[in-house]
């Protein structure tokens, strides 16, 4: 398992779309940075009334959304790739036990998009904290322990993507239909579930994959009632998920034909 | 490495035994059994769709037979723990990531079954692709491809080979390059088996034929033993055409006078014509014994290509009835 995972993460580390995908979190985490920037520079210059009256995103925003597409991007291609190509054949001839090979595949995608959530929404965090300072804005006002939760749980959220992405490329072998089905799930669904009437609109948007890191824990400016699931269970549906899309794939990568 | 074949009695073999494979509605194998033995380079021959790489995708267990078995060194693939130190194979050389470079794609492979980088450049070096092993394999011909898959075929140093079209695409000296590595591998005791449908590149390589048509074994033989089964006869020339005829028919040959082909000149005074039942030795000591001069005494046999054609042609038009007595009883 060992000379797998090992085997994997060398697969993994040398192809350039995962250099395109970990520079675009670096690259969201600039636009962080440069958000808090822009705010400090409007902050200062509004009056005394207006400030107290003033809302602004937090300074993760840019990377709550491009994390969930970057892990289902990393995700998907780290399966379907080895199907386009046909080195899927070569990978099962070098590794013929599936179960161990599929393990360590997601293995090694999960702890780089957890990594890579974790760390770039510490870093967004430290970098809001080092511009914004002590400037009285909602969003900015939670303190750095306290965020640690919820860059925990968004750092879970975006393995979670790129664990769901895996699992449903090794069902679909396809990249365009892993990823137009994982983004719909995570970026067209929410909108139109919110046209849905009463409760239910509500209740379905909860357990959507992307509500969950907000009721794992609280983001920085939101206010304490985020969403009607308790921590733990909002943990709980993230783990189904994972475990429904690999047990898919794994199913399909074991028994189907290559 | 020179490895010993009598180590035991599967070491190093192939068997392929009453071997089905189903897609869908589509029979691709169908109740085929063979083996394969160490020190000898074997062919395995058969039109396109024949179902040669079906065969051996089954035979490394990256598709499941619907029926039958196939076995490497007595076992199953799947069963291989670390299966590069027994096996090498290639199977299709364009299936790389074109994104990586020959030292990545050969690093994971070796990192998989627990072999150091050591081993990725010796088989770098030997395959003639150590000064591009930074490249990008996209940026490969055809050729550099082949090799690369024939490199990490070899990076295990196993004792079974198999390459499924390992000469598409190579210029001539990469064809060449590719026959004399076979032939050494095979004289290393190892055992090689090359798909192809080219008969004429096997003729050239291989020892052992196994060919196949629609999924079915149609020969199981050796490169001589074919040639020999595909006699022709003996073609005759002399000035006395009838004469000799007569001589040949009362010592039992049989004469077909019917014109023997291109290149084979007629001209007035002298007559050619193909005799069957006699060989050479006995042609001569005829027409000497009547004082009949011969111009010329050629045996003649189809080309193993023609033997070939005949052969799968016949699977073709007549199914299972194309098969020989002796294929059909699976004995090599």
């Amino acid at each position: 398992m060992v000379d797998v995972l090992a085997s994997e993460w060398r697969k993994l580390r040398s192809v350039r779309s995962t250099l395109y995908v970990l520079g675009t979190v670096a690259a969201f985490l600039l636009l962080c940075a440069l958000w808090c920037w822009y705010l400090r520079g409007y902050w200062d210059g509004l009056t005394p009334e207006r400030q107290a009256h003033a809302k602004a995103a937090a300074a993760a925003q840019p990377l709550l959304l491009a994390l969930p597409v970057c892990g289902t991007v990393l995700g998907a291609v780290a399966i379907t790739s080895e199907y386009a190509t046909g080195m899927i054949r070569a990978s099962l001839a070098a590794v013929p036990r599936r179960g161990t090979l599929f393990a360590a595949k997601a293995a090694v995608v999960g702890a780089l998009m957890l990594g890579a959530g974790v760390v770039s929404m510490a870093a967004a965090a430290l970098v809001g904290e080092a511009i914004v300072g002590k400037r009285p804005i909602p969003a900015f006002e939670m303190p750095l322990a306290d965020q640690a939760a919820h860059v925990l749980s968004f750092g879970l959220l975006t393995a979670a993507t790129a664990l769901m992405a895996f699992g449903a490329g090794a069902v679909l072998r396809s990249t365009a239909g892993t990823i137009s089905t994982l983004l719909a799930l995570l970026l067209v669904l929410p909108p139109v579930l919110n046209l849905l009437p009463g409760p239910w609109g509500d209740r379905l948007w909860a357990v959507l994959p992307a509500s969950l890191a907000e009721q794992m824990a609280l983001a920085p400016g939101a206010s304490p009632d985020s969403g009607p699931l308790s921590p733990a269970v909002a943990c709980g549906v993230l783990v189904a998920y994972i475990a429904v899309a690999l047990g898919a794939g794994a199913f399909s990568f074991i028994r189907r034909d290559s | 490495m020179r490895r010993d074949p009598s180590r035991s009695t599967v070491d190093g073999m192939i068997e392929v035994h009453e071997l089905t494979k189903r897609y869908g509605g589509t029979v691709a194998v169908d109740g085929l059994s063979f083996r394969v033995r160490p020190g000898s380079v074997t062919g395995f021959l058969g039109p396109n769709g024949a179902g040669k790489s079906t065969t051996m995708r089954v035979l490394l267990g990256l598709d499941a037979a619907t029926s039958g078995e196939a076995l490497i060194d007595g076992g199953r693939y799947r069963d291989l723990r670390r299966p590069m130190l027994s096996v090498g194979a290639l199977l299709d050389a364009g299936a790389v990531h074109g994104g990586r470079s020959a030292f990545d794609h050969l690093g994971w492979l070796a990192r998989s079954n627990g072999l150091g980088t050591a081993r990725v450049a010796a088989v770098l070096e030997r395959v003639g692709l150590a000064g591009v092993a930074r490249k990008r394999v996209g940026g490969f011909s055809l050729g550099m491809r082949q090799r690369l898959g024939i490199a990490a075929a070899l990076l295990g140093d196993p004792g079974v080979l198999l390459f499924d079209e390992p000469v598409n695409g190579l210029d001539p000296d990469g064809v060449r390059w590719i026959r004399e590595l076979m032939r050494t591998l095979a004289a290393e005791g190892r055992t090689v088996l090359i798909s192809s449908h080219l008969m004429s590149e096997m003729e050239l390589t291989a020892d052992q034929l196994v060919i196949i048509g629609r999924g079915r074994l149609i020969a199981d033989t050796s490169v001589r033993e074919l040639a020999e089964r595909f006699r022709r006869g003996v073609l005759v020339r002399t000035p006395r055409p009838a004469d000799l005829i007569g001589v040949l028919t009362t010592a039992g040959g049989i004469v077909d006078t019917t014109p023997v082909g291109v290149g084979v000149r007629t001209d007035a005074g002298n007559a050619a014509f193909t005799v069957t039942g006699l060989d050479v030795t006995q042609i001569g000591d005829r027409a000497a014994a009547h004082g009949i001069p011969l111009y010329e005494v050629t045996p003649r046999s189809a080309s193993l290509e023609e033997a070939y054609m005949e052969l799968t042609a016949a699977d073709t038009e007549y199914g299972a009835l194309g098969r020989t007595p002796a294929a059909a009883r699976g004995d090599a």
